[in-house]
């Protein structure tokens, strides 16, 4: 069995200056954070970046210079913090070309992808002017004559995807939502995961229906507990909404913004409620899988609801 | 804050009282008010509504309703979970009835801006994107449109960008409800066939969704006005022309059973999340 455990640093430095990178998860929920803090570290340059709907990730790759392009069908907080600031300041002074998506496009250009295909026909877009905007052309359909919108194939270079469990080989298990990472998976040239931890996966064996991430799709796996912070891993813990307000707060003024990524992030990127390493870390062990219940834990934090009621 | 709540409870109502017993309905990203209406609808008068959200789970029962919506918490009492490819695929094949969207700017045609403001590609204003505003709006039976925010600047008569345009039904907002007649597969409004793109009037196989390319279906009219409102507040923070006055109806006010499933159902109060820093 091929072993494909790498360290986090190792796995990152992979990633080429220009290159295209899938991010996982969806706004505030389990997004790539560890792998994207250390393409932050890194210093990465030039890349673009492909999400369907994208918060902190993307907020900060753009925020810090590492990114060139986005290409997404949505970029924000959503309700729970607004627009992403530094996204919004990138593209606005010319630094970050906003590549708008439906998010159904950036799916269409990924399916293309792992079918082998140059571009995906979708009936979407009648009456927008994003096909204008973004040269999306449509094609004749040979069989009736019709026009269909055709949008190009996204290839990304890598994919970054954060999942609950993994084994050493790359199989890997997402609990609760989804979203489109196994088709990321598929898309793309390379994927390195990032899992809150690494298991035996004779016991995938039980049930393996549950491993939607098939290992022989995988290049690099990293343990990385709490990965997903600050947005949230189902059944294990919530976004961190303080973290996301104080962030969002820096990015007001480039001096705090520096500092708070030369603390938060440069300096290791360790989440305050991080539990101490356990001893098995990096290694088989034989820790029995208990999966948490997707949605045991609390979606949305107690902070920022408002005090009104009813 | 007392107002804020109000506000909102008006929007929920308005919104949960426009969905049907059996239908199948979708809300994304940054949607609270919505997520809160179609969790009200299915308490109130649609036992059987088919509720569809991001997160996955279909026709969730949540313990508690975030503030993300998109959150794995609304996969709680889910028996069935699906992605969003399958939601956009089962809009692009007609098959979904209503999709409840947002638009930071609105026309009168019910179109949305979500991108930008100022020239596309170096805005004055980037915006968040429609996410699948552009693939939902041209393919649902019908779009619901929600904004916390009535003003000239947001209901315009120009959109600075064209995001999405298609089958928008009504427009819920804290001081009215605009509707907008709609044409739908079998009416012989805007009927399109799927993947047939904007402006090609073929039909081959009629069963599949309309796409009204904005503007087929007529403009957006004022159908009611919420009591906290008025005919001349609505006249006045519209940027398009309406045609409002005595005559047109009071929205009616939450009533007690629709308040009492209310606080039950949203005790922290989340659908006000929407209004805050307005």
């Amino acid at each position: 069995m091929l072993d494909k455990r790498r360290s986090l640093a190792d796995a990152v430095a992979t990633i080429e200056d220009g290159a295209v990178v899938a991010l996982g998860g969806n706004t505030l929920h389990r997004a790539p954070v560890a792998a994207v803090h250390e393409l932050v570290r890194q210093g990465k340059r030039g890349l673009e970046l492909v999400k369907t709907a994208g918060a902190y990730d993307v907020d900060l790759l753009c925020g810090w210079g590492c990114a060139s392009a986005v290409s997404a069908g949505f970029v924000g907080y959503e309700s729970v913090f607004g627009l992403a600031p530094l996204y919004r300041r990138a593209v606005e002074s010319g630094l970050v070309e906003a590549r708008e998506h439906a998010c159904y496009t950036v799916i269409a250009g990924l399916r293309a992808a792992a079918q082998g295909v140059p571009f995906m026909p979708v009936n979407a877009l009648q009456g927008s002017q994003l096909p204008q905007a973004r040269d999306f052309r449509t094609v004749r359909d040979p069989y009736t004559d019709g026009e269909v919108m055709a949008i190009p194939a996204i290839a990304p270079d890598v994919a970054l995807i954060h999942v609950h469990e993994a084994d050493a080989e790359g199989n890997g298990r997402i609990v609760g939502s989804h979203f489109e990472d196994a088709l990321m998976v598929r898309a793309a040239k390379w994927v390195i995961l990032t899992a809150e931890r690494i298991v035996d996966g004779a016991q995938f064996a039980q049930d393996p229906e549950r491993t939607t991430i098939p290992g022989f799709l995988v290049d690099s796996v990293v343990e990385a507990p709490r990965g997903a912070w600050p947005t949230s891993c189902a059944g294990l813990y919530d976004y961190d909404a303080d973290y996301l307000a104080q962030f969002i707060a820096a990015a007001a003024d480039e001096g705090m913004l520096r500092r708070f990524v030369e603390e938060h992030v440069l300096a290791g990127a360790v989440s305050p409620h991080s539990p101490a390493p356990s001893p098995t870390v990096g290694r088989e062990g034989d820790r029995p899988t208990v999966l948490p219940s997707p949605a045991s834990g609390r979606g949305a934090g107690g902070e920022g609801r408002p005090e009104g009621r009813w | 804050m007392i107002e804020r709540a109000d506000t909102a409870a008006q929007m929920v109502v308005s919104l949960a009282r426009l969905l049907r017993d059996g239908e199948t309905v979708f809300f994304g990203v940054a949607s609270p008010i919505p997520m809160v209406a179609a969790l009200l609808a299915r308490r109130l008068h649609a036992p059987n509504l088919v509720i569809l959200t991001i997160a996955g789970g279909v026709s969730p029962l949540p313990e508690h309703l975030p503030a993300s919506t998109v959150d794995p918490a609304l996969l709680h009492g889910a028996r069935a979970q699906v992605t969003l490819t399958d939601i956009f695929d089962l809009s692009a094949r007609g098959r979904l009835d209503t999709a409840f969207l947002g638009g930071v700017q609105i026309d009168d045609q019910g179109r949305i801006n979500m991108s930008a403001i100022g020239d596309f590609d170096r805005p004055k204003v980037r915006l968040p994107g429609g996410a699948g505003s552009a693939a939902i709006m041209p393919t649902a039976r019908r779009t619901i449109l929600w904004r916390t925010r009535h003003d000239p600047r947001t209901f315009v008569e120009t959109l600075g960008f064209v995001t999405a345009a298609g089958n928008v039904e009504h427009v819920v907002t804290p001081l009215c409800v605009f509707g907008r007649a709609v044409g739908r597969p079998g009416e012989g409004v805007g009927r399109r066939t799927g993947g047939l793109a904007a402006g090609d009037a073929d039909t081959v196989n009629g069963d599949v969704g309309s796409a009204v390319a904005g503007g087929a279906g007529g403009g957006l009219a004022v159908e009611s006005i919420h009591a906290s409102s008025g005919a001349d507040e609505v006249r006045v923070q519209t940027g398009f022309a309406v045609h409002v006055g005595p005559e047109t109806p009071t929205t009616p006010p939450p009533s007690d059973a629709e308040r009492a499933a209310l606080r039950d159902l949203d005790p922290e109060n989340v659908a006000a999340t929407e209004l805050r820093g307005r």
